[in-house]
């Protein structure tokens, strides 16, 4: 007769799937989504970003809200779609500074990037979890309060009467705010890459964006530079672009053709790209 | 798998520093050491077995793969506690391991399990929703090896494990490395700086010195290969009349007096009853009677010279 043994029944083998680097990726990109938003984690890591989105789809609220109560002569003085932006800049901006500095810092500040890179994650495949994440929460505050208004002027009658226009609407939309979600998550990864402290990220980012501001408000306002040069300014030329996607341009702008505003796009995205990448091809994690 | 790591003249440098200067070895089955002072080029030949950095020279095996070449493969059967701290300080341990086992590819709800299983391997069932940072030093270390294990890895690499804990938590991560490695059956390498942990926990050692392979092998068969003769140490009570006694008493064996001790070559079983009688023959006493053993420090010290 074999000797019967009771063996540790608190671990198990696992001999099951092993989804590979796909489920890493998907695994890492909500992990730091949650984190970002302050899910699974005490109220006080709730709040701003809560409070952010909330700020951003105010005025949607207030629009739609607004249509409910309008006479429908007067309907047609609610901003456009295309200018809701202008009226949500900041948070945008403010979440950009947020969101970026709380999903890189912290993996190089508590070395956790070092288990990451231990796993079947590589630096690739690490930076694109991240970059799906950012983009992914940036979406709330670009992609988001637009539609939101869409749907809710549709539903009152106040929006595109028909089919095809609503759908070229959402199209525009969805082009427009993934272009901003996309085009901030390069540039403040590529400024979170720098520094392992979440403040200091953050308020690099808001520096170099009203330096950004200053640079090209000088050079275009004061010197009498070409107009072209606001594509240096980062709080201007990404909103720009949106509204020439909807078709339309800022007045003081017209001069401007959307060819140096897509390049301006693409620069500022490519030097995103570009030092992020740059940073964490140097970093050694286990050293 | 009878080799789990192999390393055939593996270089590698930093710079003008040569960290590992063409080292060979081979890593089987059961708990290995992977011993050598600071700057041996322990953690870097980690880094070679997670395919994190290329070799400059030779060629490295890692569960039959090249972990350069197919590192998501084989870093998806590996499980790595760090030597620092590397688990952030707000979430809560079960979060971290289930999010680390994920990582390693186990679908979501069996991360979820194995996390909470491998928690109460290390004994943190009770505190497994607690965050990482209001953890002692002995649990968050504990937390580092769970989530090395959780995901069933074919081998397990802790660096220092034992770093910055008191004798107590030291000897309870040395027991629950000896409980993973021999009772659950995984591939364990164990890098640490101490002989002693590496001599009571594990089978096998790997000694490193200024990145060369100084000896591998069974821990046993390194001490047994470097004795040139059996002997037992005998340890008397009284003076130089004492020992000068139960020499007398030795005839015909070959003895070797250091102070109060003697060393006695041990030619046979017969020897014990031999040093028995003589003892009781001269009536001093016996303070202690041991074979001596050759000391993984014995066996380090002459690997070094």
């Amino acid at each position: 007769m074999t000797e019967a043994r009771i063996h540790d029944a608190g671990y198990r083998r696992y001999d099951g799937v092993r989804l590979g680097p796909a489920q890493a990726v998907r695994s890492l990109t909500k992990h730091t989504a949650q984190r970002v938003m302050g899910l699974r984690r005490p109220a006080r890591y709730k709040t701003l970003p809560f409070l952010v989105v909330l700020i951003a789809y105010l005025p949607a609220a207030v629009f739609v809200g607004l249509a409910a109560f309008l006479p429908h002569q007067l309907r047609g003085q609610l901003p456009k779609l295309s200018d809701y932006y202008g009226f949500v800049t900041a948070a945008i901006v403010l979440f950009v500074a947020f969101v970026a500095p709380e999903s890189l810092c912290p993996d190089r500040r508590y070395r956790t990037l070092s288990l990451y890179l231990a796993s079947p994650l590589d630096r690739t495949t690490y930076l694109r979890a991240k970059a799906q994440a950012i983009a992914g929460i940036l979406a709330l505050v670009t992609l988001g309060p637009p539609l939101l208004m869409l749907v809710g002027l549709s539903l009152q009658n106040a929006g595109p009467k028909h089919p095809s226009d609503l759908a070229i609407v959402v199209l525009r939309i969805a082009a427009s705010g993934l272009m901003l979600s996309i085009f901030y998550t390069a540039i403040s990864m590529a400024i979170a890459s720098l520094t392992d402290r979440r403040a200091f990220a953050a308020a690099f980012t808001l520096i170099i964006v009203a330096g950004t501001v200053s640079v090209a408000g000088t050079l275009v306002y004061a010197l009498g530079a070409s107009k072209g040069l606001v594509v240096l300014n980062l709080n201007r030329v990404p909103f720009e672009m949106s509204q020439r996607i909807f078709g339309t341009h800022d007045a003081d702008l017209a001069s401007v053709p959307n060819a140096v505003i897509v390049l301006g796009m693409i620069g500022w995205f490519a030097i995103g790209c570009g030092v992020t990448w740059w940073r964490y091809r140097r970093l050694q994690v286990n050293r | 798998m009878s080799v789990v790591v192999r390393a055939e003249g593996v270089t590698k440098r930093w710079g003008t520093t040569v960290a590992l200067d063409e080292a060979t070895f081979e890593i089987g089955p059961g708990i290995t050491g992977m011993l050598g002072p600071n700057g041996a080029g322990k953690t870097t030949m980690l880094g070679l077995v997670l395919g994190l950095y290329r070799p400059d020279g030779g060629a490295i095996t890692v569960l039959d793969r090249d972990p350069w070449t197919a590192g998501p493969e084989v870093r998806a059967r590996i499980g790595w506690a760090p030597e620092h701290e590397a688990l952030p300080p707000d979430v809560p341990a079960f979060d971290a391991v289930r999010h680390l086992a994920e990582v390693h590819g186990l679908p979501n709800t069996e991360a979820a399990g194995r996390a909470s299983d491998a928690l109460w391997v290390v004994g943190l069932g009770e505190e497994r929703f607690r965050a990482v940072g209001t953890m002692s030093t002995g649990q968050r270390q504990r937390v580092k090896l769970a989530q090395a294990i959780a995901h069933d890895p074919a081998l397990v690499l802790l660096d220092e494990p034992t770093n910055g804990l008191d004798p107590v938590q030291r000897e309870e991560m040395l027991g629950l490395i000896r409980h993973v490695g021999h009772d659950f059956g995984l591939n364990v390498v164990l890098s640490s700086h101490l002989l002693e942990e590496v001599e009571r926990t594990c089978d096998s050692v790997v000694i490193l010195d200024e990145g060369r392979t100084v000896a591998e092998g069974g821990i046993a068969e390194l001490r047994a290969a470097g004795s040139t003769r059996a002997e037992l140490i005998v340890e008397v009570d009284g003076g130089d009349d004492a020992v000068a006694a139960v020499v007398a008493q030795l005839d015909g064996l070959t003895v070797d007096v250091d102070g109060r001790r003697l060393v006695v070559e041990l030619t046979s079983d017969d020897t014990y009853d031999l040093v028995r009688d003589a003892i009781a023959e001269s009536g001093v006493a016996l303070r202690r009677l041991q074979r001596r053993t050759r000391s993984l420090e014995d066996v380090y010290l002459a690997a070094r010279a």
